[in-house]
């Protein structure tokens, strides 16, 4: 299995490399929209300057460690019917997504923790002195939840494709809902009261406002748990979701091409 | 049926994100409520015109120069530059441009604000200038696909500059906001537009934008000119 692995994510990594261009341009894109948040709230609230600035260089860089696009690619190979050739395989799909997922993620890691440390000579509002050694081994596995989370809630909705044509302008919609409810437009604390509790049960926290929570300070002890017992149960939910509908979408592509 | 709806919620998100940001204040760079809602809207018609226009025909133009069919092109007597970038419409997208015309309307009757005629003849002069600057920067990224083959959708990097244009200028910092009024005119798409209609408009910054697009659409010519040279002589 292992073995099978590393032949994955070396055929990935080989892949990647030959869309590095438009890797880094898709990555620093990526950023445009935190940095503008950024810079709204640096406005509101001038006196929180700094804290807005970790907040929002932690978003970029726990939205990106947790980052998922398996949804796009699978409605595209769906749509162009390659995704058959996938089912055949003797080694399950999703081995491939979660292959591509990591090597993506290790680039991204590569090159935003230097481009940080640089940063934080520059920037005071950037340095990590004052983080617990808990604090970081909490975050990193919020973090690892985070990913599984999103990364099995893309892939649910990739699945889905196999009965709704445009299942990505659907899986759209619930990005749109995340940005409120993850923390991208706003820390969670400044929200209306009745938006914070609501995301406190919802999936979109956990995949990228938790683990920067955690990271700030903002919550210990007792709340720590809750979002953690929340995180899991949420992967647990979405790694039904998936089996179930892997299941389901053999049995209907089977049904079709016999 | 579902475009509408999918247009209803995109401004819908937006609008409620404007109302996250107010939830905490009153005023952002200077504007209140009605002004940045005023903004939105601008934005929306503008980005509703540019997916109506625009966006369809930048995968086209890159599918023509890949697969050589480029060539055909350049033999028509049209224009390649507009023929290229006009030939595909998109008309549902232009339900944003008319929700954004409703919200526009909406942030002038919560500011209890009536446009006066020069008022609006301003708006029109900073519109039009606006327009021509989305065209010009548009122009100029679909040229670099002649050269940038691996990146299959180029519209991504304007849609990350074009980020910029939702908020009030005023709002960024002063080296940003240098650089989003003089190299990349971000201030004269939405902004200027904007204060003309509260009547805020200024002369000077009016004569600014229709100068600046005109260098913008100078400059992309110049440089679709080049790329064809360089292309046609490989």
């Amino acid at each position: 299995m292992f073995r099978k692995y590393v032949v994955l994510l070396r055929m990935k990594y080989v892949e990647m490399f030959a869309y590095r261009l438009a890797t880094i341009v898709w990555m620093t894109g990526a950023m445009v929209q935190p940095l503008i948040t950024m810079m709204v709230w640096m406005n509101i609230d001038p006196h929180q300057e700094n804290a807005f600035i970790f907040y929002f260089a932690a978003l970029i860089f726990v939205e990106r460690m947790t980052s998922a696009w398996d949804v796009w690619e699978m409605e595209r190979e769906i749509r162009e019917g390659t995704y058959s050739y996938q089912i055949v395989r003797p080694f399950h799909p999703i081995h491939w997504a979660i292959a591509e997922n990591i090597v993506y993620k290790a680039l991204f890691f590569v090159i935003l923790v230097p481009v940080w440390s640089i940063l934080a000579i520059f920037v005071p509002a950037l340095r990590l002195g004052q983080i617990s050694g808990t604090q970081w081994l909490l975050f990193f596995c919020a973090l690892l939840l985070g990913a599984v989370i999103r990364f099995l809630f893309s892939y649910m909705f990739g699945l889905l494709g196999f009965w709704i044509t445009k299942v990505t302008a659907v899986y759209g919609m619930f990005e749109a809902v995340s940005l409120f409810l993850s923390g991208r437009i706003a820390p969670l604390s400044l929200l209306p009261p009745s938006v914070k509790t609501l995301s406190l049960y919802l999936p979109f926290r956990y995949m990228v406002g938790f683990p920067i929570e955690i990271l700030n300070g903002d919550i210990r002890g007792l709340d720590i748990v809750f979002g953690f017992g929340w995180a899991v149960a949420w992967s647990l939910i979405f790694m039904l979701a998936v089996m179930l509908l892997w299941k389901a979408g053999l049995r209907k592509n089977q049904a079709v091409g016999g | 049926m579902g475009n509408l709806l999918s247009s209803l919620f995109g401004i819908g998100m937006a609008i409620l994100t404007i109302k996250v940001f107010f939830y905490q204040t009153d005023h952002l760079g200077g504007w209140g409520y009605a002004d940045v809602l005023l903004l939105l809207g601008i934005f929306n018609v503008l980005q509703g015109l540019i997916d109506f226009a625009l966006r369809p025909n930048m995968s086209r133009l890159l599918q023509h120069i890949r697969t050589g069919t480029f060539d055909h092109i350049l033999t028509k007597p049209v224009d390649s530059m507009f023929y290229v970038s006009f030939r595909h419409l998109v008309f549902w997208r232009l339900i944003d441009v008319l929700l954004g015309i409703g919200l526009m309307i909406y942030a002038l009757i919560e500011k209890h604000y009536m446009p006066s005629v020069l008022d609006a003849a301003m708006f029109i002069v900073s519109i039009g200038a606006a327009l021509v600057l989305i065209y010009a920067l548009w122009m100029m990224l679909m040229t670099t696909s002649f050269w940038v083959i691996r990146i299959d959708d180029l519209s991504f990097v304007f849609n990350s500059f074009f980020e910029t244009t939702r908020f009030p200028i005023s709002m960024y910092r002063s080296w940003l906001r240098i650089v989003l009024t003089y190299v990349l005119p971000a201030a004269f798409i939405t902004s200027t537009p904007a204060l003309s209609l509260l009547g805020k408009w200024n002369g000077m910054t009016t004569i600014a934008s229709i100068i600046l697009a005109g260098l913008f659409l100078w400059l992309s010519r110049r440089f679709w000119r080049y790329a064809l040279r360089s292309y046609t002589s490989a």
